[in-house]
């Protein structure tokens, strides 16, 4: 069995892959161990595939569709090119971050999504240790897309009112 | 009579024993943090100007402090109150649940300074405006307007932090904090919980519902270390330190 693993990050999607070695079952107990120690990380889970967001527009586009659960075509497209094929189907999972997320790719891939105690370890995993396994990712890189789209992602919350300046009403 | 700090009053600046934290030594004294954006208050906060080090010139560099007010915010109030750690220094990264209007995040910015960062989130979008403002000239802190209680819907704009702070005044804040620490939080990483007895019951005595949000916690492999309250600053108030997934003793 292989576990294919979704990261959403600020800068772009990831997909990963755990490899089962003998030291590390992919059991609770040995991946809480593991995500630790970046050394071990790395010997257990391999990136296999990251996609940059093109702009802040497609990274504010796709922010908003990962936090209502809907498949964004940039994320489609993804994993499309990058998922095993189907011809492999029941071989492998796809962990995600939410079941949500889950159902909307299984009912487009009819790939079974995982979100087990074990996948979430992985997925604590990766977003400790992220920046490293992205090789075109400066330090620091990671946390101004994360600042450019959390201003972007929370002024649209606020709806474009934040001089405060309240709506008159005439 | 007139203002402490001000009008040529001789200040000294006091390192705290916190990381990150000062203390200016006047006619008053008043816990400071350095300010990162010198010249520029956040909420009508008082400024301390200090020589600093001498330049390469030979003149002394201008070193500006803010007040931070133990009244308006209740991690002062347990700095002052004499807590044992904050967990917060330089280089931390830290989620802070119930940025509100981000005055209690500004203080943290400074203390983190530029190599920590800030993750504040605040679901009210009257008081997100006023974070976002305040974070526009603060590039530690990432403003994030969502629901606490929804932590994977702000999943993308997050990294591990080492430590939560969280003033959240719900209910359910440590079932909150469990949610956010269980996505977010390093092992062996902090949480620092500001609970308003009246908040969670009304009608129990304070004491009881300090013990029963402890034991909450507790529950969600939050292991509480230390509590205190934050009279004389705030009443029916304590803050609850402690640690999560703690490395196994071997």
């Amino acid at each position: 069995m292989v576990l294919n693993i979704l990261f959403e990050s600020a800068s772009g999607y990831a997909l990963f892959e755990a490899v089962e070695t003998e030291e590390i079952g992919l059991e609770l107990e040995s991946v809480q161990q593991s995500v630790l120690d970046l050394a071990k990380f790395g010997k257990i889970v391999k990136l296999k595939a990251f996609i940059p967001f093109t702009s802040a527009q497609n990274a504010l586009e796709n922010i908003n569709s990962i936090s209502e659960g809907i498949l964004h075509d940039t994320l489609k497209n993804f994993l499309e090119a990058n998922l095993p094929k189907v011809s492999k189907k029941g071989k492998f999972k796809l962990a995600v971050s939410h079941e949500k997320i889950g159902q909307a790719i299984h009912e487009a891939f009819e790939v079974s999504c995982d979100i087990s105690d074990v996948a979430m370890e992985f997925i604590r995993g990766i977003r400790m240790h992220f920046a490293k396994f992205i090789k075109g990712l400066k330090d620091g890189d990671l946390e101004k897309a994360q600042l450019g789209l959390g201003h972007s992602y929370s002024r649209a919350k606020v709806k474009f009112n934040v001089h405060r300046s309240d709506n008159m009403i005439i | 009579g007139r203002g402490g700090a001000k009008g040529g009053a001789k200040v000294i600046i006091e390192a705290h024993r916190h990381e990150g934290v000062f203390i200016a030594r006047s006619k008053e004294d008043a816990l400071v943090t350095l300010n990162s954006t010198p010249g520029k208050d956040v909420y009508g906060e008082k400024r301390i100007q200090v020589d600093g080090p001498l330049g390469a010139d030979g003149n002394a560099t201008k070193l500006e402090y803010r007040v931070w007010n133990p009244f308006r915010s209740k991690l002062a109030a347990a700095i002052l109150g004499g807590v044992d750690n904050i967990h917060m220094g330089p280089g931390s990264k830290v989620l802070y649940i119930g940025a509100s209007a981000g005055t209690t995040v500004s203080h943290v910015s400074d203390i983190v300074g530029p190599t920590g960062c800030v993750y504040a989130v605040e679901f009210a979008h009257r008081m997100g405006r006023d974070l976002i403002n305040m974070a526009k000239s603060r590039t530690n802190v990432i403003p994030i307007i969502e629901d606490a209680r929804h932590p994977l819907k702000y999943r993308m704009l997050m990294g591990m932090v080492d430590t939560i702070f969280a003033d959240v005044a719900q209910p359910d804040q440590a079932r909150i904090v469990a949610l956010n620490a269980h996505y977010f939080l390093k092992n062996g990483g902090h949480f620092v919980l500001a609970i308003k007895a009246s908040c969670i019951d009304s009608t129990a005595p304070a004491e009881a519902v300090f013990a029963r949000e402890v034991k909450k916690l507790q529950e969600e492999q939050l292991k509480p270390q230390e509590q205190l309250t934050l009279e004389p600053y705030e009443r029916d108030h304590a803050v609850v330190v402690g640690v999560y997934r703690p490395p196994a003793k071997k």
